[in-house]
């Protein structure tokens, strides 16, 4: 965690200016504190990931970072063959998550990819299960919607 | 055929183990302990070093130990990740056949595809 890291790094710079009586290594200490927090605010942390599905389009899946910065990947409605929750082992435990099955293109029962969606907010089964029900509402009104001339 | 029953046959090789590992321990004692000299003197002057009388079990334990650690790690790079088919499917069911459907008998046992399976739980509203 931010602040365990951060206690770690600073008794380290306070042992070593003890021990060295030199007080360049505090100041280095918090310099070195400052770039790292600024690089785990626009790299690392994952303030809010969002999920936009249009039935006729596709699904495009956003993530904004602490500091602002946006990135987002789309995937086509074609390249889509289902969203499910699955269950899987992750670090010691057996967690749920809803991610995006993309079509085979050589087997039409085949599943080429998983894409797994909120990998940082990693919400409970109850959440999920509401935004399952939302995205399969889109999704089966894509078989009856017309066929593309 | 095999049954775990207790037969004649596997006393005696219990037996037989039983007094092999003792007098393996009794050499092994008598070799680590006995000074090297009076080894001498009874003519039996051609055997190993003393130091791996230690030496052995401490790099046993010391494997033993690392196994464990071992064991848990090779155990976490073989789960597979969140991102792949694996958590989905594998050989065996991509290459299942499906059975006809009979009138009034069980369905064959086959493996469901996630989609389907997701339905069931979560869709029907009550």
């Amino acid at each position: 965690s931010l602040s365990a890291a951060t206690s770690a790094v600073w008794l380290a710079a306070y042992g070593l200016f003890v021990l060295s009586q030199n007080s360049m290594v505090l100041s280095a200490a918090i310099f070195i504190t400052l770039i790292g927090l600024i690089i785990y605010l626009h790299f690392v942390k994952i303030d809010q990931e969002s999920l936009l599905v249009i039935g006729s389009l596709g699904i495009q899946v956003t993530s904004s970072y602490a500091s602002g910065k946006e990135s987002t990947t789309f995937i086509e409605m074609s390249r889509v063959k289902d969203v499910v929750i699955n269950e899987a082992i992750h670090m010691q435990k057996v967690i749920y998550y809803l991610c995006i099955l993309l079509r085979d293109p050589g087997d039409p029962q085949g599943v080429s990819e998983v894409v797994p969606l909120f990998q940082s907010s990693k919400p409970r089964l109850d959440c999920l299960i509401e935004v399952y029900k939302s995205c399969q509402e889109i999704l089966e009104q894509r078989k009856t919607a017309p066929q593309s001339s | 055929e095999n049954s775990p029953a207790p037969l004649p046959e596997r006393a005696i090789y219990g037996f037989a183990l039983f007094l092999g590992s003792w007098f393996g321990f009794m050499l092994y004692l008598i070799w680590a302990y006995v000074p090297e000299t009076w080894l001498f003197s009874l003519g039996l002057t051609y055997w190993p070093q003393k130091y791996w009388a230690v030496a052995l079990p401490v790099y046993l334990l010391v494997a033993i130990g690392i196994g464990y650690i071992l064991l848990f790690g090779i155990n976490m790079m073989s789960t597979a990740p969140l991102n792949s088919t694996h958590t989905i499917t594998d050989n065996y069911a991509k290459k299942q056949q499906q059975k006809k459907f009979q009138e009034e008998a069980i369905p064959a046992l086959r493996d469901i595809p996630i989609n389907e399976v997701n339905r069931m739980f979560f869709l029907p509203e009550k």
